[in-house]
């Protein structure tokens, strides 16, 4: 395993950003490679747990190195900055990282990190991007690929998740690291890791063997690993979007995964001042919560949860 | 003059957010009026649409008899964000700019600017007002996307503006309200002026001459007054310059925003308040006019500093 640095930015105040890559070779040259992109943002903690994990378990527990073999590129972290303050984007000019691909080396400092990072990443077979939803949701995890013309959902489902979320592409996505991957020769994929401030075992186990079976699957490493799902490709029109006709505080008495029936309660919104239930949610069809909405207080109709519909 | 809500929506604890527009239109019924939108306060942090909108609202009510048209001000789109100064949408952190054209069944911010788009379409021109940012000085200037500058560039030249930007398409600013309402049928222009979190009276009082120029030419408003509208510079006759920061540090401008400069004039120094040293000093690529000036010092490696109009025979 080699340690390389993938970009250097300094402050005037901070110690220097250092961009580092974990990079393990592979022992046949003709085998796919795969580069792993962790926390482009702050507040992103299950990619980060889940990247640095990967580099732990190729690392220490591939007990013959010979076993890995194509090229995998493992960077656990992008944005040290926004994760050590809790911030979300680059804390001085609050650009979005997955907003700037491919990047510009002449450009503003987020378009200059992003030309770095992808010229470390381009080339690989595979590109796998560990990501939280942008909305106030949590989820289990899924692939997202957008519908590009790029994607292949074939090698989406080698991950194992429940399901693969077949995206319709909107102009603001032009410019995230899925979309340019694709577009110059690497097949990319978004894992969507539940929105969590605190490390969830389950769902964080359940991500990192995702990712085992992917390069297992795909012969980038020789690892005897349990299948996971047959995964489901879902578009829009198996989605139902379930909206809260009223705000106050958000209370989800059915978790994600849950399967659902038709007109079962499976939330509730409380007056937020005088304490009654002034709203309960139903679910409007048979189908599994794949993502409800994860903070306390819940604007007017907001998203509370989208179900995978059944039937 | 009519103030209507556009969008509202209760809040979890014991608030309803308002977007609200105001509109001002003759006292007696006329048939097929022209319609203006000036919009302002999509960024939290820009205020100064909400000035040079004072001013036209303050100008309409003194002149009410001259109102020829239909005039309707949203001064502050992002409302939540104007009093919480928060450049995007609270609580999502999104970019409302980013996020047109939105829809009924989306989250909030995606309603709040459906409900904007909705009530603007129809209108026969609409004006966009931005502030830069916190980081940056700009001078008043109209920025255009290229495929729609055949109507758009002559209602900017009106403006009263120094400067006329026109800019490729981007597929990523298929978000933005111009180009949304340009597709839209409406003609659409972005004004950017001074800086973030502050109001430059005399910018607000040029654009003023400008809207009521254009409103005058537009027969929106009947005057007799003659309403400044200066020559524009335009972006094709000459060439925008970028001066990036080579390094981070405190950047020290060495020169007033809207100088004209030569080349290799010395713009500031990018220093380290801990040691004393200069860690690099910034000269101009090109002569011209120093039209945008950062304003916020503290720099990252390739924080924007400053951008000279200046001859295309010396692009960098």
């Amino acid at each position: 395993m080699k340690k390389i640095e993938i970009l250097r930015i300094n402050s005037l105040n901070r110690a220097p950003l250092i961009v580092e890559g974990y990079l393990f070779e592979g022992s046949n040259p003709d085998a796919p490679t795969v580069a792993v992109v962790g926390a482009m943002e702050g507040k992103t903690i299950l990619p980060l747990y889940t990247a640095s994990k990967l580099v732990d378990f190729l690392k220490n527990s591939m007990s013959d190195s010979q076993n890995i073999l194509g090229n995998i590129l493992v960077i656990p972290s992008i944005n040290h900055y926004a994760l050590n303050i809790n911030e979300r984007f680059w804390p001085l000019d609050k650009t979005n990282l997955n907003t700037m691909f491919p990047g510009y080396a002449e450009g503003e400092t987020t378009q200059r990190i992003a030309k770095r990072l992808f010229d470390a990443i381009s080339g690989y077979t595979h590109g796998i991007i560990l990501e939280n939803r942008e909305d106030l949701s949590t989820c289990f995890p899924y692939v997202r690929l957008f519908q590009s013309g790029y994607e292949d959902i074939k090698n989406a489902k080698k991950f194992g998740y429940k399901i693969v979320h077949h995206k319709e592409l909107r102009p603001t996505d032009t410019v995230s690291l899925q979309y340019n991957w694709q577009l110059w020769g690497t097949k990319a994929y978004s894992v969507m890791c539940p929105n969590e401030t605190q490390i969830d075992m389950n769902s964080s186990n359940e991500v990192l063997e995702g990712i085992i079976s992917f390069l297992n699957k795909n012969k980038i490493i020789k690892y005897k690993v349990l299948n996971g799902y047959e995964s489901t490709v879902v578009t829009k029109e198996d989605i139902e979007i379930v909206k809260t006709p009223k705000s106050g505080i958000f209370i989800p008495t059915k978790q994600i995964g849950s399967h659902v029936i038709k007109d079962e309660t499976i939330g509730k919104i409380i007056h937020a001042i005088e304490g009654e239930v002034i709203h309960r949610i139903l679910a409007p069809s048979n189908g599994v919560i794949a993502c409800h909405y994860k903070n306390g207080l819940i604007f007017e109709n907001a998203v509370a949860f989208r179900i995978i519909k059944n039937g | 003059m009519q103030i209507t809500e556009i969008f509202s929506s209760q809040l979890p604890v014991g608030e309803t957010l308002s977007i609200k527009r105001s509109r001002f239109e003759p006292t007696q019924k006329k048939e097929n009026l022209k319609r203006i939108s000036i919009v302002s306060g999509t960024h939290g942090d820009e205020l100064e649409g909400q000035y040079v909108i004072y001013l036209l609202a303050s100008w309409l009510n003194k002149n009410q008899s001259l109102i020829n048209g239909i005039i309707d001000l949203y001064p502050a789109v992002n409302a939540l964000g104007i009093d919480s100064i928060t450049r995007g949408f609270p609580l999502y952190e999104v970019d409302l700019n980013r996020a047109f054209p939105g829809g009924k069944e989306e989250y909030l911010p995606g309603q709040v600017v459906y409900a904007l788009a909705q009530d603007v379409k129809g209108s026969d021109i609409a004006i966009d007002i931005h502030s830069s940012n916190i980081f940056l000085r700009e001078i008043p200037q109209i920025r255009i996307n290229k495929e729609f500058s055949e109507f758009t560039l002559p209602h900017a030249k009106e403006l009263n503006c120094d400067f006329i930007w026109i800019h490729d398409a981007v597929t990523v600013l298929e978000a933005t309200f111009s180009h949304t309402l340009n597709q839209m049928g409406t003609r659409t222009l972005v004004v950017e002026m001074g800086v973030g979190m502050r109001l430059t009276k005399e910018y607000g009082v040029q654009l003023l001459n400008g809207i009521l120029n254009l409103m005058k030419k537009e027969g929106i408003i009947l005057s007799d007054e003659v309403f400044e509208a200066r020559e524009p510079f335009l972006s094709e006759v000459g060439e925008v310059f970028y001066i990036n920061a080579p390094t981070s540090g405190l950047f020290v401008p060495e020169l007033n925003h809207c100088a004209v400069i030569s080349k290799n004039e010395k713009i500031g120094t990018i220093v380290n308040p801990l040691d004393g040293a200069i860690l690099e000093t910034i000269y101009a690529p090109s002569g011209g006019i120093l039209f945008t000036l950062r304003e916020y010092p503290i720099v990252y490696e390739g924080s924007l500093l400053a951008r000279i109009f200046g001859n295309n025979d010396e692009k960098n």
